[in-house]
């Protein structure tokens, strides 16, 4: 689409039927222009006032503004080649005209391309054609719409030749066939006195050119100065201040005429019949025509449109194709003036730097002589009003009100010095810079016109077939708001548009353009037409208001015929210029040099970006409430268009700074197709350009991504990975607790304490034995505590340089050294809860200590007095001023232990106490316990002597027990030789407690026999002994023959004897068992038989030493007392012994038994 | 030295307006011992009471807490030296007058013949009770035959094993001796005291070490200190006497900070009247227990208390430094002295 399809697609939006009206099949491709619609509405909304329609219309105007500007700066070359063109072809028409009115004509039909030709034949195919069938209208209406689109497309290539071809003054559509003579000799009669007006085109063009120039240029220089001088934000709350003033006299305005309109509504229905909501009364120009099925439709539905008609309206003509709001059926020229007058007015008004005081009606309480001094106030918004209710007729009485406000200020501030003089001065100069771009035009009315057309038809009636194709070059003189009306006639492609015509044509009293005819072309003021008339562009209104600027002429002024045609034509496109040139001009700079010296540079950035930084500002000004935030105000959200854009910028930015224009071109280039591949995206999201450097615009900034984060892709399509050379370990042992003196004595300490616990267990197993007649395998668990180690984390890979931040691992860490400090302290073992309570607790003491270095750290510098370098003499000037930190790190450390109540002395202190000597205390400890455990288990030690040679008086149990294996730390027994430490688990040297403990010997052989038949297995089992009879008696020995044969006699029936192991289990002889100690707790009865024994042969050794011999008497009692037992404990015991004599050492046990004490010294470590 | 062993319940049936006196007394003898010389007024010794009073209820609201963390409704010794442990001084002294007041019990428990020994020991206890180590012959012989049973206290290395060994008579424990070095100091200090001391004076001075609120008046100090309301009724023999100790030691740590306070406001008295400071001390010196008064020579003011007791509250850092950062306010409980 060309650029200023694209313009009129931003400025008003192309009109589309409402949702429900539409056919299915066009909802898809209409969707994008819809959202568009809604964005712009959007963005109207913005401000807080819901007066949408009267905001959103000079919302939309002022957001267009700078695009425009922009898209005429870029595409200017293209408009210049129009331009030019359209010159030319004018220029020859005027010549045709000129040289040979008679057949000029059909030459310039010849001349021009086919396009229009074909149109014309097209129209005529289409008015033959549609007479005829009524079809049915709206599907086929819709259509049309649709159509227009397709043709403008079509029509692409010369937009502006095309555009201008294609318009038709206003009425045409209405009088089309009947009319066409009429406006042959219309064209023909413009045509004549075209002459002059391509001059007046052509100077104001190249004005128009200049000042688009110049406007590029100090927009351009504005904008390379985004990035590289920074403004400051000081001027944007003035310049929000006067953009508020300057919205609010036009919310103003449009609030009194919205009043007006509605008491106009309110008598109207008191007049007409209740029918004031009606729609189709309204006047709406052509649209009412295009429109009418949409407006009868509302009309149907009025009830439910929450509208007021007002709004309608605005509605309406807003969304009319390319139509502007001033257009006017009745009015010639009325669109052309009014827009120009608008846009010189707005800038005026926009110029808020001087215009601010003249916004608004001048009050009497500030200046109670005013009206006094001045009977003709005027001030900006009155205009507006006026401007607003059609009331000027001509420029020359718009700039008459523009001037008359400059000089009611210049007259009421006589003296020189008075500061409204200043802006009033400036706003003068403006004006008359900005004057000029308006056309000069009368506003005549249709009928008029009409009327002298018709004259002049009557005048010159000659070549009716060429002005039948002269008409093709009507529309290049008149607006463009006419435009798609004209092309359908021409193009015919709408059946039905052209169909209505006929309707019109035929019927034309049903329809109401006719009776606005009757009232445009009578000039009176029939009540009903006129309250048609205030209702849509209420010319009266003012004066119903009672507002103070009464239109200048009143209906009076309507006469026509001042002018006559002329004007309409040529100027028409001069208008179009002069939106570009107003537009373009808005920041001229250097006017203002003489009224205030600024650096030049500054001021126009000022002009340049003064309303977005108002709006900026405004906006966000909205986002505080006094002088604390609003938390009502909806949040700020980053919006992907404004990214887009802040990316763009500084890509630009960027380009520009570093490459040569021929780079920054390219980049251009670039920055063009990647808006291109981007516009889907931005459709969806209005974008709005602002003329700002991006610091204005902080949501949208992007940070900078960290190169070694960015996704880059090589040739392949292939991420490279860029990150790899930052990864680095994280160090091993970085979440230990690092090895100084200090820990190392702790971890000793600790060391110490498991040792001592150790034997600590030791000593409770024998005490617990002690008290214990009987003890179970599982009774006591070996306490054998693993050595403290730290575990560090697993190798770790980390891309930045700060420490790792893992707050569970590090609270782990954390824990683990407080569980270590606790075990130091004494703890065993701790609750988790308590764990974690105190880790927290030292977090938080911690947390506290690094903050509060911080501060120290953090404390603000301090200036010292230093001597100078190179200075000598004197004492103050040899002084220069440093700067250093208020404390040393030293200072620093020390400050922060106090703040936390420590100090170097409790720091050592505890090192001392609770570290070093702590350790002493447990060393000592530690020899304690091993000497009482030695006490405990080898009482008779403890009088052993210094060689220890009385160790033996007592019968050297403790050899027997093995106990001194230990001592010489040799593998006396061959435990280890023998693979029995590997086997049993030992670790010591000496004989297993258990191993002496027959109980738990034959616990441990029950438990075992998996192992016995393996060794089984390897040897052939022994035959099994032969039980004794009389018959095999003599095959034993002849001692023990005796023994048997007495035993065989004792059995009964001479059975043989029952070897000691085969009997039943009441039967057995009990083995002979002692605790640990040898002191035998509970009394029993064989054992203390036995024990008697032991005693008296204990008490046998002692007589022997003594030398006493009745001892032997005993001892002989005793043997026939106890003789079988005694003698059957001899021979029973043997085999078993012989066979665990390979395997223990087992055979002492019987041997100790009947030694009094018993030493279990070797309790499995 | 002529004190008897009776049982303390047997003196328990004074009245109370006999008590305040002798209460008023004894703590005019503890401060006579601790160093202030001159007769103090009554509203210095009631506000001296009633500053040790409130220490003792502040020590058994704690223990009673501490027991109750225990799970355990009774308070034990343990939780009472708990209190004070971090001063290591006063913990050994404590435990030096417990392990004596051990010894005593064990020879009157063992031999009842001998009530001389009985009277030596008693002697000796007193002794400790007023904060000297006893190291006379006599009882250093008793010490012997009976042997000193060391007070172990659970935060103790040997409290860390679950078997408890016995001692071993050939180690000297240290720390002990480095606990005793404050003691001995005062020891030192006492000793210089009395150096110049008459016969009749040292027996005052004796007699005055012997105060005690607690000693033969257990009843009335159990109701004074409120047993019964602020922990149970029936507390061991052991605390009451534990906090007879320690009343004491309050009784002399307020009345020696009183007289630093007394004694720098004298001299910024005194240079503001230009007398020499120094002519002023050497005569303080020499001056014998009951030479007359000179007219500088004044006792003790309560605002003199008051500022000792200020600076005896005054706390380090370490008890807010977990507060830093936050702007809580928190209740600072009383401190004991």
């Amino acid at each position: 689409m060309s650029p200023f399809a694209n313009n009129h697609n931003l400025n008003h939006q192309p009109w589309l039927p409402p949702p429900h009206v539409r056919l299915p099949y066009e909802n898809g491709g209409d969707a994008p222009h819809y959202h568009g619609l809604v964005t712009q509405n959007g963005y109207i909304s913005r401000p807080r006032t819901p007066n949408i329609m009267a905001e959103g219309m000079s919302g939309a105007e002022q957001g267009s503004i700078p695009t425009e500007g922009e898209l005429g700066v870029e595409e200017d070359a293209k408009v210049a080649v129009f331009r030019e063109m359209f010159v030319r072809s004018e220029a020859r028409i005027a010549a045709l005209f000129k040289g040979d009115e008679g057949q000029g004509g059909g030459n310039a039909t010849a001349v021009k391309d086919g396009e229009p030709v074909q149109d014309v034949n097209g129209v005529a195919e289409a008015v033959s054609e549609d007479v005829a069938p009524k079809k049915p209208a709206r599907a086929i209406d819709e259509d049309d719409y649709d159509d227009y689109d397709d043709e403008e497309d079509e029509a692409a290539p010369g937009p502006l030749v095309v555009k201008k071809a294609i318009t038709i003054p206003a009425g045409a559509t209405n009088t089309l066939s009947p009319a066409r003579p009429a406006s042959l000799s219309k064209q023909s009669s413009t045509s004549t006195k075209s002459t002059s007006p391509p001059d007046q085109g052509k100077t104001s063009e190249e004005m128009r050119k200049k000042l688009e120039e110049d406007k590029k240029a100090a927009e351009e220089a504005a904008k390379r100065s985004f990035n590289t001088i920074f403004y400051t934000l000081e001027n944007d709350r003035d310049a929000m201040l006067e953009q508020q003033k300057l919205e609010e006299s036009d919310r103003q305005v449009d609030a009194e005429i919205g009043n007006g309109s509605n008491t106009n509504n309110a008598h109207v229905t008191s007049a007409v019949n209740g029918q004031q909501g009606k729609l189709s009364n309204a006047n709406l120009g052509a649209s009412s025509l295009t429109l009418k099925h949409l407006i009868a439709r509302i009309d149907a539905k009025r009830e439910k449109v929450r509208a007021s008609d007002m709004e309608l309206r605005n509605l309406m003509s807003e969304v009319r194709k390319n139509r502007s709001k001033w257009a006017d059926e009745e009015k010639v020229g009325q669109e052309e003036l009014y827009e120009a007058a608008d846009k010189v007015l707005s800038e005026l008004k926009a110029h808020t730097e001087h215009s601010t005081a003249f916004l608004s009606r001048v009050n009497k309480r500030e200046a109670p002589d005013y009206y006094n001094v001045i009977k003709n106030p005027m001030d900006l918004g009155t205009m507006t009003k006026k401007l607003k209710q059609h009331a000027y007729k001509s420029k020359q009485e718009f700039v008459d009100d523009l001037n008359l406000i400059w000089a009611n200020c210049l007259r009421y501030n006589a003296e020189p010095s008075h500061f409204l003089r200043k802006h009033a001065l400036a706003m003068r100069k403006e004006t008359e810079k900005l004057v000029p771009l308006i056309p000069d035009i009368v506003i005549r009315s249709r009928a008029e016109i009409e009327a002298e057309e018709r004259r002049l038809q009557a005048g010159d009636a000659e070549g009716e077939i060429d002005g039948g194709e002269e008409s093709d070059d009507e529309p290049i003189m008149s607006s463009r708001g006419r435009k798609a009306p004209g092309k359908q006639a021409k193009k015919g492609a709408s059946k039905s548009r052209t169909a209505k015509q006929a309707i019109v044509e035929g019927t034309p009293g049903a329809e109401t353009k006719p009776s606005l005819h009757s009232l445009g072309s009578s000039g009176s003021s029939n009540l009903k037409n006129e309250v048609l008339r205030a209702d849509s562009n209420p010319p009266f209104e003012g004066s119903q208001n009672g507002l103070s600027t009464p239109p200048p002429g009143g209906t009076g002024t309507f006469t026509p015929g001042i002018n006559g045609a002329p004007g309409s034509g040529p100027p028409g496109s001069d208008v179009m210029d002069v939106d570009f040139g107003t537009v373009l001009g808005f920041g001229l700079p250097g006017s203002q040099e003489d009224i205030e010296h600024e650096d030049l540079e500054y001021r126009i950035w000022k002009t340049v970006t003064k309303k977005d930084r108002a709006l900026v500002a405004a906006e966000r000004h909205r986002l505080f409430k006094g002088d604390r935030l609003n938390g009502d105000e909806p949040a700020l959200l980053r919006t992907k268009a404004g990214m887009r854009r802040w990316m763009r910028r500084q890509r630009q930015a960027v380009a520009e700074g570093a490459a040569a224009e021929k780079n920054s071109g390219e980049q251009k280039d670039g920055d063009n197709a990647e808006q291109g591949a981007e516009t889907l995206a931005e459709g969806m999201e209005g974008e709005e350009d602002r003329v700002l450097p991006d610091y204005y615009d902080p949501l949208s900034a992007i940070p900078e991504l960290h190169e070694r984060l960015r996704w880059i892709e090589d040739t392949d399509g292939q991420v490279v990975e860029g990150s790899g050379e930052f990864l680095r370990m994280v160090s091993k042992g970085h979440f230990l607790s690092p090895q100084s003196s200090l820990t190392k004595k702790i971890e000793a300490n600790m060391r110490q304490m498991q040792e001592t616990r150790k034997i600590c267990s030791k000593i409770g197993v024998i005490k617990q034995m002690q008290l214990q007649s009987q003890m179970y395998t599982n009774q006591f668990q070996k306490y054998n505590p693993e050595p403290f180690v730290e575990a560090d984390i697993p190798p770790h890979v980390v891309s930045d340089d700060g420490p790792i931040m893992s707050p569970w691992v590090c609270r782990a860490a954390l824990q683990r050294s407080v569980g270590k400090i606790l075990y130091h302290a004494g703890f065993e073992e701790f609750q988790p809860s308590a764990l974690d309570a105190i880790t927290d607790v030292a977090a938080d003491f911690f947390t506290k200590l690094v903050r509060t270095l911080g501060v120290y750290h953090e404390a603000p510098k301090v200036s010292t007095l230093v001597p100078a370098a190179g200075a000598t003499s004197s004492s103050m000037n040899g002084m220069e001023k440093k700067w250093k930190p208020m404390f040393t790190k030293e200072e620093i450390i020390l400050h922060c232990l106090h703040e936390n109540g420590l100090d170097v002395e409790s720091l050592e202190s505890y090192v001392n106490d609770d570290v070093d000597r702590l350790g002493a205390k447990l060393g000592v400890m530690h020899e304690r316990m091993t000497a009482h455990l030695k006490d405990l288990l080898r009482p008779a030690l403890a009088d052993g002597g210094a060689d220890g040679s009385n160790a033996f008086n007592d019968g050297s149990e403790q050899f027997v027990g093995g106990d001194f294996a230990d001592e010489i730390n040799e593998d006396f027994f061959g435990f280890k030789e023998l693979g029995l430490d590997k086997e049993f688990g030992l670790s010591s040297f000496t004989v297993p407690l258990h191993l002496l403990q027959s109980r738990m010997h034959n616990h441990y052989q029950a438990q075992n026999t998996s192992a016995l038949p393996t060794l089984l297995s390897c040897f052939p089992t022994p035959p099994p002994f032969e039980p004794l009879t009389r018959q095999n008696i003599k095959n034993q020995i002849g001692l023990v023959q005796n023994f048997f044969l007495a035993k065989i006699h004792a059995q009964k029936d001479g059975e043989p004897l029952v070897e000691d192991e085969d009997l039943p289990q009441k039967q057995r002889f009990p083995k002979p068992r002692l605790p640990p100690t040898g002191k035998i707790t509970s009394p029993r009865k064989r054992p203390a038989k036995e024990q008697g024994g032991n005693a008296k042969k204990k008490k046998k050794v002692e007589n022997l030493i003594k030398g006493g011999g009745d001892a032997d008497k005993e001892n002989a009692k005793e043997g026939v007392k106890e003789g079988k037992m005694a003698a059957k404990l001899k021979l029973t015991l043997p085999p078993p012994s012989a066979q665990d004599a390979g395997k223990f050492s087992e055979p002492e046990k019987d041997d100790t038994s009947g030694v009094g004490m018993m030493s279990p010294e070797s309790i499995a470590a | 030295m002529a004190c008897t062993l009776d049982g303390p319940d047997l003196e328990d049936v004074e009245d109370a307006a006999e008590w305040k006196m002798r209460l008023t007394y004894h703590i005019e003898q503890m401060m006579f011992v601790s160093g202030e010389t001159a007769e103090p007024t009554p509203d210095t010794t009631g506000m001296i009471e009633e500053i040790v009073r409130q220490q003792v209820i502040e020590m058994l609201v704690q223990c009673t807490a501490q027991a109750g963390r225990r799970g355990s409704r009774s308070i034990s010794t343990d939780d009472l030296i708990f209190l004070i442990r971090h001063d290591r001084a006063k913990v050994s002294r404590l435990r030096t007058f417990l392990s004596w007041k051990d010894v005593r019990k064990n020879v009157k428990d063992s031999d009842d013949k001998g009530g001389g020994d009985a009277a030596d020991f008693a002697g000796g206890e007193d002794a400790t009770a007023a904060g000297v180590l006893g190291g006379g012959g006599p009882v250093g012989d008793a010490a012997k035959k009976n042997k000193k049973a060391k007070v172990g206290l659970p935060w103790e290395v040997a409290s860390f094993y679950s078997e408890q060994v016995p001692e071993r008579d050939d180690e000297e424990d240290e720390d002990e001796e480095e606990m005793n070095y404050a003691t001995l100091q005062r020891l030192k200090n006492a000793d210089e005291r009395t150096k110049h001391m008459t016969r009749d004076e040292y027996v005052h001075w004796s007699e005055c070490r012997q105060a005690s609120f607690t000693f033969r008046k257990g009843k009335r100090f159990k109701e004074w200190a409120g047993f019964g309301i602020v922990t149970d009724s029936k507390p061991n023999d052991d605390i009451v006497d534990i906090l007879g100790f320690l009343t004491f030691e309050i009784v002399q740590t307020l009345t020696e900070e009183a007289l630093k306070v007394k004694e720098a406001e004298d001299l910024v008295k005194r240079e503001s009247g230009g007398e020499s400071a120094q002519n002023c001390r050497k005569r303080k010196r020499e001056r014998g227990l009951f030479d007359p008064p000179e007219e500088g020579r004044t006792p003790i003011e309560p605002r003199h208390v008051e500022e000792a007791f200020r600076r005896l509250q005054r706390r380090g850092n370490k008890g807010r430094a977990m507060r830093n950062f936050s702007k809580a306010l928190n209740r600072t409980p009383l401190k004991l002295i």
